[in-house]
């Protein structure tokens, strides 16, 4: 349902820090996907999450989501299908405004702005409902000020609000990279506890293993802007993290040697 | 939400009717029919200018001069309270209405911001106004001749006419007159349009260039010296504050200048049939005297500068290789340096 | 008591105009001077009316629509030009100096002896309580709709509006011009309060809002239930009433500026380091001092 094809971006393009991070680039998710992303810094991952979403502009290729060609949709437009989750927890809530607040706004999504009452009394009980799953306390502190929830509480905040409106994709880029042990398995959980339940496409950028392989139904390592790895199905299943190191190690001795990487490298 | 909505319409009633019960008392000034000088104790005179400003600070001292000379000392007869409300607007508004309160007997407004504060204060307290270019302009008077409002006093509307005729003396080759002003002086405004109207009698073209702050005006130099003969510039605050620049820089490109008022000329500009303002403020406290007597300020038309002072500075003309004929120096007042 | 009355009336119809800062300033976080322009647009298009004998609430009308096209300009420069925010408002205020006198005809119009809206039977502080009042409910109530959640948003944290499928440099360019429309209206007030409109009334107008802004919230901000736009009210009372007082003081007329700034000064400072507290903890506590913050 999301169709990447022939993608490139060049940085400071002309100048000596001039960086082809994606040269053609290729991708196809399927509906109901859930796809864990690793590779090593500067590999592109954030990079094409913001290319997908609109926030950088590519120099070339396409990009249809659901068959709707969005290469040169803005950002704003885009996001209308898109949910996202960033790294830093202060991204994605408005910390001034309360918890209900801005469970208000997300819920509006899709739908018009304008002068009618930002909260509506109707929806509170399905926002304490939501919040209960989280499993935090929310859902009696709901005219709290966001920007005094911990970043595990504001990241679970953003998390629900980003799927709220039951987006066609989801973009979850290290989201819980900036979070302690505790509040990151929280999160890890509760992102896999969403995105079954609504079976919502999702693309997860992640540094961390564990995560990669245990969740997701599809894995992709990627090198330089190169996807060199592509696993689904059994083979994901069967994945351990030692295994994936290997492959790592592989790829960086093999690139130091050689510019010329195939595709797609068979796991062996 | 509810809470904070009755809270502020319960603040609003409050205030409504606070402000009502003080309404009561508020209008309690108007004048008896005796005059100011018949009352006991101290007379109370305020005095507002609206900036710091060396011919408004002339016009003042030459006020408070003038009542002495008639025997009214402050301290003895009178009270001065002196007020400047620093070139800030609603400052003076204040500072009138706290005039008002204070119950003075007669109000001095140096300039048109602080003479339009006060007259919107008061109608009732007599005003003295000077340095107010145009009078009837600013709203305050119906007319020079019988004011017709409690505003009286002096105005310093420069005698263009004859400092034409000094520039023509002066420089007789002149073609075109450059004026330098601030566009935000309406004063300068009313003396550039005299300007226009008059130079076509003296077969002169006028090149006007307007400006917004002293930043702007070495740039408003640089293109009226390639344009004009001779610069001409009016009473206006900020070019005026301004003269030491203007008048190195005219000096070195051999541009002789003429100037509205005394200062201008004591800076640096060749000369100036001009006013003084100290005399201006003076013939202002001699009128005032006249209101403490009785006089009404409807009645007292509103003056300029009887005598224009002829001023010439000395080392201006030598530098700018301009001979001063006799019969103007026997008349003037010479001055020398201002570079 | 005349110099109570004179503080409100000349706080809250300056109250218009902080309210436009603060929603620039702290809800949207961008520093607007176009102020300094659009304050005296709202007065020069009132009084031209006025003179020309239109209604004075007319007039009013007009001078808000005149602001609120100040703040398109300033938006559109902002959002499609992509200047800076503080380049764009230079830009807009500058231009509108010579539009201010094109308007006027020439750089003072008096206004004396003209019907105004506050030449009824009402004390001018009533009128001018009761459009700041009013005024400051109707944006509270704006701020509790859909859009009004944008445009704090918008100023708190722009990726998230993104992320909402809005357009942030839409919701910039509404709050510019609303701003800039209350920053004239308060003009156009000006103008009648005084009794004449001159070009020059802009100069000073951002440093009289923000220094309302900040003290209202330095002063109130401890106190839950007085709301943002409430702060903002009485701050620019309160920032008058420092003004009036350094007159009252009789220092030399020179000093006023100086006087009024250490009065601020003051005003903060207390509240920063909590005096009222620190009298308390000496007086009960047995010679142990927490000096706290």
């Amino acid at each position: 349902m999301l169709h990447i094809e022939n993608m490139s971006k060049v940085f400071y393009k002309g100048t000596v820090n001039e960086n082809a991070i994606f040269d053609k680039f290729d991708l196809d998710v399927n509906d109901g996907d859930f796809i864990t992303i690793i590779g090593s810094n500067g590999a592109g991952k954030s990079t094409l999450l913001n290319i997908i979403s609109g926030s950088i502009e590519m120099d070339e290729g396409r990009i249809l989501l659901k068959n709707k060609n969005i290469s040169r949709m803005p950002e704003y437009k885009r996001t209308r299908m898109i949910g996202r989750v960033f790294q830093s927890p202060a991204i994605g809530t408005s910390p001034s405004m309360t918890i209900l607040e801005n469970l208000s706004m997300a819920y509006n999504k899709g739908k018009r702005f304008d002068l009618s009452w930002g909260i509506s009394r109707k929806n509170i009980p399905y926002f304490k409902d939501a919040l209960k799953e989280l499993s935090l306390g929310l859902e009696n502190r709901l005219n709290i000020k966001v920007g005094l929830l911990s970043g595990g509480q504001r990241q679970a905040l953003s998390l629900l609000m980003a799927s709220m409106s039951n987006p066609e994709l989801l973009l979850l880029d290290e989201h819980t990279a900036a979070l302690d042990p505790k509040a990151s398995e929280t999160i890890t959980e509760l992102t896999k506890k969403i995105i079954s339940k609504k079976n919502i496409t999702t693309l997860m950028v992640t540094h961390n293993l564990s995560q990669a392989i245990s969740m997701g139904n599809r894995l992709i390592m990627l090198h330089h802007g190169r996807i060199v790895l592509d696993i689904g199905g059994d083979d994901k299943r069967k994945l351990t993290r030692e295994k994936l190191l290997k492959c790592f190690d592989k790829i960086q001795s093999e690139s130091e040697s050689d510019d010329v990487l195939s595709d797609r490298i068979a796991f062996s | 939400m509810v809470a904070k909505k009755s809270l502020s319409i319960l603040i609003m009633i409050l205030l409504i009717i606070s402000v009502l019960l003080s309404g009561c008392s508020k209008n309690v000034s108007g004048q008896s029919n005796k005059s100011i000088s018949d009352k006991k104790g101290k007379i109370k005179i305020g005095i507002m200018q609206i900036i710091e400003h060396e011919a408004l600070d002339a016009a003042r001292k030459g006020f408070i001069d003038a009542l002495a000379s008639k025997n009214f000392k402050d301290g003895e007869n009178i009270e001065i309270d002196y007020q400047n409300a620093q070139g800030d607007a609603p400052t003076a508004q204040t500072i009138a209405q706290n005039f008002v309160s204070g119950k003075k007997d007669i109000i001095l407004a140096i300039a048109t911001p602080t003479a339009q504060a006060a007259y919107n204060a008061t109608k009732d307290i007599p005003i003295l106004i000077t340095a107010v270019t145009d009078p009837v302009k600013s709203g305050l008077a119906k007319s020079w001749d019988k004011p017709g409002t409690n505003v009286t006093g002096t105005s310093d509307a420069a005698p263009v006419q004859k400092q034409f005729e000094l520039l023509k003396k002066l420089v007789p080759n002149s073609k075109k007159v450059g004026v330098l002003y601030n566009t935000s002086e309406t004063n300068s405004e009313l003396q550039v349009n005299d300007v226009k109207a008059i130079s076509p009698k003296f077969g002169l073209e006028v090149v006007p260039v307007g400006i917004t702050s002293t930043n702007d005006i070495p740039q408003a130099l640089d293109s009226l010296l390639s344009k004009v003969d001779v610069l001409y510039i009016p009473t206006d605050n900020m070019i005026v504050s301004a003269m030491p620049i203007i008048s190195a820089r005219c000096i070195e490109e051999k541009m002789p200048i003429i100037g509205a008022e005394e200062g201008t000329v004591n800076k640096g500009a060749l000369a100036t049939e001009g006013i003084d303002y100290y005399k201006l403020g003076f013939q202002t406290g001699l009128v005032a005297v006249d209101v403490i007597n009785g006089e009404k300020p409807s009645d007292i038309p509103i003056t300029t500068l009887k005598d224009a002072q002829l001023i010439i500075n000395e080392d201006t003309a030598s530098k700018l290789g301009i001979n001063i004929p006799d019969d103007l120096k026997e008349g003037a007042k010479i001055v020398k340096g201002g570079e | 008591m005349d110099l109570y009355i004179s503080i409100l009336e000349q706080g809250f119809i300056f109250g218009i105009m902080v309210l436009g800062v603060y929603i620039t300033y702290k809800i949207l976080d961008f520093p607007d001077l176009t102020v300094e322009g659009s304050f005296p647009l709202g007065a020069a298009v009132t009084a031209s009316f006025i003179v020309k004998g239109i209604n004075p609430y007319a007039a009013c009308f007009f001078s808000f629509l005149a602001g609120s096209a100040a703040g398109l300009a300033t938006g559109v420069l902002h959002v499609k030009l992509k200047m800076t925010n503080l380049l764009a408002g230079i830009l807009v205020m500058i231009g509108l100096y010579s539009i201010n006198l094109r308007i006027m005809g020439k750089a003072n119009i008096p206004l004396f002896n003209k019907t105004n809206i506050f030449t009824g039977m009402v004390p001018v502080a009533v009128i001018a309580a009761l459009f700041a009042i009013c005024i400051k409910i109707l944006l509270d109530l704006f701020l509790k709709t859909k859009f009004g959640f944008l445009l704090i948003a918008t100023g708190d944290n722009p990726e998230l509006v993104t992320s909402l499928g809005i357009n942030t440099g839409f919701t910039k360019i509404v709050g510019l011009m609303l701003s800039n429309a209350l920053v004239s209206l308060s003009g156009s007030l000006m103008a009648q309060y005084q009794n004449f409109a001159d070009v020059g009334m802009g100069t000073g107008i951002i440093v009289m809002g923000l220094a309302s802004v900040i003290i209202g919230e330095a002063i109130l901000k401890k106190v839950s239930i007085i709301l943002p736009t409430t702060m903002a009210l009485i701050g620019s009372v309160l920032y008058r009433a420092c003004i009036a007082f350094a007159l009252k003081l009789n220092f030399p007329a020179t000093d006023l500026k100086l006087i009024t700034s250490l009065i601020v000064i003051v005003a903060l400072a207390l509240n920063r380091y909590k005096i009222g507290e620190r009298f308390k903890k000496l007086f009960t506590a047995r010679g142990g001092i927490d000096a706290a913050h």
